[in-house]
């Protein structure tokens, strides 16, 4: 499996932590709340855990803490934040750890429409037997109310409104009803149903939440995370992960993180002091685009280099993928390479500064 | 699984590093014979724990830690309301680095601090004494490292928290809070509430001697500040003779476990700083500001406070309140037995769930949340309830405290964006107390504050409100309130941005207000007028010392003290002190080597000028000889001031204006013009600028003349190695209009003459830089030029094409080829042969005039009865 859900990955820690858990379980939840924080966020000595959890979302303790409990209480949970701040992996870690069950997925595009959350025909079986409910599709949404679990909803706002109002009437009544049936028409919603959506702040205004919605949600904003000490340990935690995936046996030097990050912290400091959005990058920056620059430098140096990273590969990828507009976003970076890390690299002689700057160099020439 | 697991794991680790260091600390703080307060600042447990103590112990001195000069300060506490702070500051420090001053050292009070019940207690107790043991504020800053500047320091009274970042990380990591108020609050405020006063002194010696253990490095400050609170108490109590069982001594946690107990130490005198001492307001935001706290902290402490106090039954100790006496028995004087074991190892009995409060917070809040513009419902407030639960439980706590609060409500009501000013954060906030600003009363406001609000009486406004008041001021209408206009004028002039805002109205010299209308925020500013009072008894003095001190600074140059004289004229009208700070102003000019100030000179010298010419049938003494040395002041620097790299066009031009426009004062004042005209002769300028600068200087003494001038100009443009500096030659005599304003004509000329011959290439560059330099340098000077223009340059557009300068009107004029129309070309046209004849006679080209041709004349050839309508009508009209 290219990549296995949270569910999977982590089924050993969860079934350990599943068999110590004496606390109060809300629902049908297979841990009690206080487990599912201890899954996501890792445990400590004071637990009195036999065996060490690690942590694998990071970010502030009360978000997930109101995460849990929103699920535990009767609204749905909608996670806000920029791209690449974690939200989907933080859904999936709370479906794995209050269900075992994360796959119950609806993606919010433009073309999603009703029946993605509700429920769809099989054409064929209903031409061979009519309506029924063998011949009635369910969506993950209908599934995870049967079955009384956590449904996700990605990107719920890149979805039309007439998709979020059908969200209304699942999220208040808890029910969903097929008229086209004439009896066990009615799907009701199990205890312990919820569902986690996740929306984008950069999509604000496309289709804006209508307040009957926003009411059935507790939002909780999940920023950027800018404290570089947490950020270090995301994208540590990240790539180790992506190593292994790609079974790349590579040294990555703690100067070449720290690189990465001051200019990520750089980058970000000079959009938060740009006026306009054409002296802005177009990329949110966020830990998640820090952790792809990683990944295409490893795979990069894996392939076509010495299978070493080295600090021009490093700053190559980070043009590569932050360079999307020409020439606004190249314009910026060529700024940020002389007017930053030029000085920079003078000032640490003999550091790694100045190869970033050469391979930034490089590729910016290339790219214009 | 019980909230203290962290603690304990904790205490276990401490104590096999420490050993048993911590309990012995606890005995030996025990053990004392003057009984030992520990308190933590702004602790309601600490707090109640002393009004508990003092109802039954009823001591008869308290030693307090604080500043012992700050004593004389308390009893003003009684006219304010709190919090408010203790001040000692100092403006003039004798024995410090000059660059500390002013130093200033702030205490602020609650009243839900232990410190403050012991002081009420105190105070208000017939035969009960108080007594500051701390090192005074002198030894604050005596002790103070020389290195690092000092600025506001605040004394952290009973401060309990640990000393250094990484013992913090790690409490808060494991104890699942946030920041460290809540640490506090959860670990160790809501266990001691309810305890007994053994428990509850054990608990806090063990505290303080945890954190001074796992920070071994860096007491020896502490250490000192022990032995002299100790020194202080045995002096005290040796003299008085009291017995020590009768006294408290309330000091911090962290001072009750110290390893130095009862030791003494040879206190130095004090610097012959003088120190000024007053009470200032203060807030919950700046305490938690002065102090690293959260925000908000102090301010649930507060709702803690009152709601123990409530819950308890007991009476809090107030100032200026009825004494009601409810003491307690006294408890009997039993052994020291151990109470930590229990404590550490069973869960505290915490007060049980309070469901009307956290209802009550509920629905406030979304009542809150409605009117700052959030969607939010009776739902949201179930929901808030049931969240708050939620996460307590999660968290491990029994109830929801504040911050479980907070965050349930921050989880449910906020939404995307915020549609009001406040967020739902800060709105509980607000529910749980909100921000509370203190105020010190008029009684213990300095004698300088008090006059101030009396003097502003007669405007009827309550100024010691916190709102902006509206003042309108109809001085015609209402002689009598010069005064109060006046008095606004100078708070204006002292206090900082906001605090006195004229509106409309404005005093300069010469200028008089009919009408003026204030915005005064002066009871938010209270602590800017008591800072004053500071300086002095009155606002005048504090004025006058200023300006005093602004002329006699080492920095002090002509400019700052003619501003210092202008503000004396303008806000004290004192003859005396105009006259000695104009002295002042000579004396200053004289010594003054450079001539950077001149343009600031030259302007302010001219106002003061006109000011006393309007009023005065004669000019002040000091006037008189200010023109006169700057006479010859200016004469002596000019020629190297012309020289000179680092002295700029503008500053030569002032000079040259000062020696210009004063000429004619001077030279009746005694001065001689022969040392102008030998000045201008010295000097050898080779800057462009400057060079024009001499130009028109020589001009203006008659050694040139203008035509001369003219020529100059006219060289300058005609020759291409020279063209480049053309534009630094013109601003040259841009300047010079400051000492010859009749050049105007010729300023213009010479830039229509740059404008029309210079090449694009040396113009358009220099055109950006003419326009900033003219509006930086001599704004002044350019209406002047505007003006001139204006008379120069045609003022309509059909005037332009026979517009001719002024300056080429006595050129010869070229004949210039013109269509010409009318009668007279009708004749030429129809008679051209006559004219070509003349023409050629007079030896001109002959001039071809057109009739209509082409197109034009087929059409009229084809209609002609169209032409011939066409010209009845202009005809008729």
């Amino acid at each position: 499996m290219l990549r296995a859900p949270a569910e999977i990955k982590y089924a050993d820690e969860l079934d350990y932590l599943e068999s110590i858990d004496t606390g109060f379980k809300p629902f049908s939840w297979r841990l009690s709340p206080r487990m599912v924080r201890i899954f996501v966020l890792g445990s400590e000595r004071s637990d009195g855990l036999d065996r060490e959890i690690p942590q694998k979302w990071f970010g502030d303790r009360s978000f997930v803490e109101r995460s849990i409990v929103t699920l535990a209480s009767d609204r749905g949970l909608l996670l806000i934040g920029d791209p690449g701040t974690g939200k989907s992996w933080l859904a999936e870690l709370l479906a794995a750890a209050i269900s075992r069950n994360s796959t119950l997925v609806v993606q919010g595009t433009a073309g999603t429409t009703e029946d993605h959350i509700k429920y769809s025909w099989n054409v064929s079986m209903v031409i061979a037997k009519g309506q029924s409910r063998e011949s009635m599709i369910p969506s993950p949404i209908m599934t995870a109310m049967e079955r009384g679990v956590i449904g996700r909803f990605e990107e719920l706002t890149r979805s039309t409104s007439d998709v979020q109002d059908a969200l209304i009437s699942i999220l208040s009544e808890k029910y969903v009803s097929i008229p086209e049936l004439d009896d066990d028409n009615i799907v009701f919603a199990q205890p312990g149903f919820s569902i986690i959506a996740t929306a984008n702040s950069r999509d604000r205004g496309v289709n804006d939440l209508s307040s009957a919605l926003k009411r059935r949600f507790n939002f909780v904003r999940i920023p950027v995370v800018t404290n570089k000490k947490s950020e270090a340990e995301i994208v540590r935690f990240r790539t180790a992960e992506l190593l292994r995936r790609h079974q790349i046996d590579l040294e990555l030097p703690p100067t070449l993180l720290d690189i990465l990050l001051q200019s990520f912290a750089d980058l970000r400091a000079a959009a938060a002091s740009a006026t306009g959005e054409d002296e802005k990058l177009e990329s949110a920056l966020s830990t998640a685009e820090q952790i792809g620059v990683l990944e295409d430098a490893i795979l990069h140096s894996r392939f076509f280099g010495d299978s070493t990273l080295k600090a021009a590969t490093l700053a190559g990828s980070l043009v590569g993928s932050l360079a999307r507009r020409s020439p606004e976003d190249l314009a910026i970076l060529n700024k940020y390479l002389h007017g930053v890390v030029e000085p920079r690299s003078k000032q640490d002689e003999g550091g790694s500064w100045k190869e970033f700057l050469d391979g930034g160099r490089n590729a910016i020439a290339t790219l214009s | 699984m019980s909230p203290f697991d962290p603690l304990r794991e904790q205490l276990a680790s401490a104590a096999a590093a420490f050993g048993d260091g911590l309990v012995d600390d606890v005995e030996q703080a025990l053990k004392t014979d003057v009984e030992i307060f520990p308190v933590c600042h702004h602790s309601p447990a600490s707090a109640l724990a002393m009004v508990r103590r003092l109802r039954e112990k009823q001591p008869k001195v308290i030693y307090l830690e604080l500043c012992e000069d700050l004593r004389p300060v308390l009893e003003e506490l009684r006219n304010c309301r709190l919090p408010v702070a203790l001040q000692a500051f100092a403006s003039d420090i004798d024995g410090f680095p000059p660059d500390w001053a002013p130093l200033s050292v702030i205490a602020p009070i609650t009243e839900s601090s232990a410190e403050y019940q012991a002081i009420a207690y105190a105070l208000d107790t017939p035969g009960v004494e108080i007594v500051l043991v701390d090192r005074s504020v002198d030894h604050v800053f005596q002790w103070e490292p020389r290195a690092g500047a000092a600025a506001d320091v605040g004394i952290e009274i009973g401060d309990l928290r640990p000393g250094f970042a990484a013992l913090e990380e790690h409490l808060l990591h494991h104890g699942k809070v946030r920041h460290w108020s809540e640490w506090w609050d959860q670990y160790v405020e809501q266990p001691l509430s309810g305890a007994d006063y053994a428990t509850y002194r054990q608990v806090m010696v063990l505290i303080g001697s945890l954190f001074r253990r796992l920070n071994p490095q860096g007491n020896e400050v502490d250490e000192d500040r022990e032995r002299y609170m100790w020194t202080r108490m045995r002096e005290h109590l040796a003299a008085t003779g009291t017995d020590p069982a009768q006294c408290l001594y309330v000091c911090g946690a962290f001072h009750a476990a110290s390893p130095v107990l009862d030791e003494r130490l040879d206190i130095s005198p004090r610097t012959a700083t003088t120190w000024l001492y007053g009470l200032i307001p203060a807030s919950h935001s700046a305490i938690e500001e002065q102090f690293g706290l959260a925000p908000g902290s102090v301010s649930i402490a507060a709702a803690t406070w009152s709601k123990s106090v409530r819950r308890s039954g007991l009476t809090p100790y107030k100032l200026g309140g009825k004494s009601t006496r409810t003491d307690l028995p006294p408890s009997a004087p039993g052994e020291t037995e151990d109470r930590l074991s229990g404590f550490l190892t069973q869960p505290p009995s915490l007060d049980g769930f309070d469901e009307a409060e956290l209802l009550g917070w509920c629905v406030e809040i979304v009542r809150l949340a409605r009117r700052n513009g959030y969607l939010a419902s009776t739902a949201d407030a179930i929901a808030v309830y049931e969240t708050s639960i939620l996460l307590a439980g999660m968290r491990n706590r029994k109830r929801p405290t504040p911050y479980d609060f907070q965050d349930a409500a921050v989880t449910c009501i906020e939404k995307d964006v915020v549609p009001g000013r406040r967020d739902v954060r800060r709105l509980c906030e607000i529910l749980l107390g909100g921000d509370k600003i203190g105020q010190v009363g008029y009684d213990s406001l300095p004698p300088l504050a008090r006059d101030v609000l009396d003097r502003l009486q007669p405007l009827g406004l309550d100024l010691e409100k916190r709102t902006i008041q509206r003042a309108l001021i109809d001085l015609d209408a209402h002689p009598e309130l010069e005064p109060c206009s006046h008095l606004l004028w100078i708070l204006r002039r002292l206090l900082p941005g906001d605090a006195v805002r004229p509106i409309m109205g404005s005093r300069r010299l010469g200028e008089r207000s009919h009408q003026e209308s204030w915005d005064l925020a002066i009871g938010r500013n209270q602590r800017s007028i008591i800072e004053l009072g500071y300086e002095g008894v009155t606002i005048e003095q504090v004025l006058e010392q200023r300006l005093r001190r602004a002329c006699w600074d080492e920095k002090a140059t002509a400019a700052t003290a003619l501003d210092a004289v202008e503000d004396a004229i303008l806000y004290l009208g004192s003859r005396r002190l105009t006259e000695e700070l104009g002295a002042r102003a000579v004396e200053l000019l004289a010594g003054e080597r450079t001539v950077d100030d001149a343009p600031d000179v030259l302007r302010r010298i001219r106002r003061l000028l006109a000011h006393h010419r309007a009023v005065e049938p004669e000019l002040p003494a000091w006037a008189k000889s200010f023109v006169t040395t700057g006479y010859a002041h200016y004469c002596t620097l000019l020629p190297t001031a012309f020289v000179e790299e680092e002295t700029g066009v503008r500053q030569v031009g002032a000079m040259l204006g000062f020696l210009f426009t004063m000429e004619s004062l001077a030279l009746s004042l005694g001065c001689d013009r022969a040392q102008l005209e030998l000045a201008v002769q010295q000097s050898h300028p080779e800057a462009p600028a400057k060079v024009a600068l001499l130009w028109t200087a020589r001009f203006q003494l008659g050694l040139l003349s203008m035509a001369e001038l003219r020529e100059r100009v006219g060289e300058l443009l005609g020759n291409p190695l020279v063209v480049p500096s053309v534009p630094q030659y013109v601003s040259g005599f841009v300047q010079a209009l400051e000492s010859a304003p009749a050049l105007a004509p010729f300023v213009v000329e010479v830039l229509s003459r740059a404008f029309g011959q210079l090449p694009d290439s040396v113009l358009l560059p220099w055109l950006p830089k003419l326009i900033t330099t003219l509006r930086d340098q001599a704004p002044e000077l350019v209406p002047v030029l505007v003006r001139e223009a204006g008379r120069t340059f045609p003022a309509l557009l059909a005037d332009v094409d026979s517009f001719t300068p002024p300056w080429l009107a006595r050129a010869p004029r070229k004949a210039v080829a013109r269509p010409a129309s009318g009668p007279v070309s009708e004749l030429l046209a129809v008679h051209h042969e006559t004219g070509a004849a003349v023409a050629e006679l007079l030896g001109c080209a002959a001039v071809p005039v057109a009739g209509p041709s082409g197109e034009v004349a087929a059409l009229l050839a084809a209609h002609p009865q169209t032409g011939e309508a066409v010209a009845g009508v202009l005809t008729a009209g």
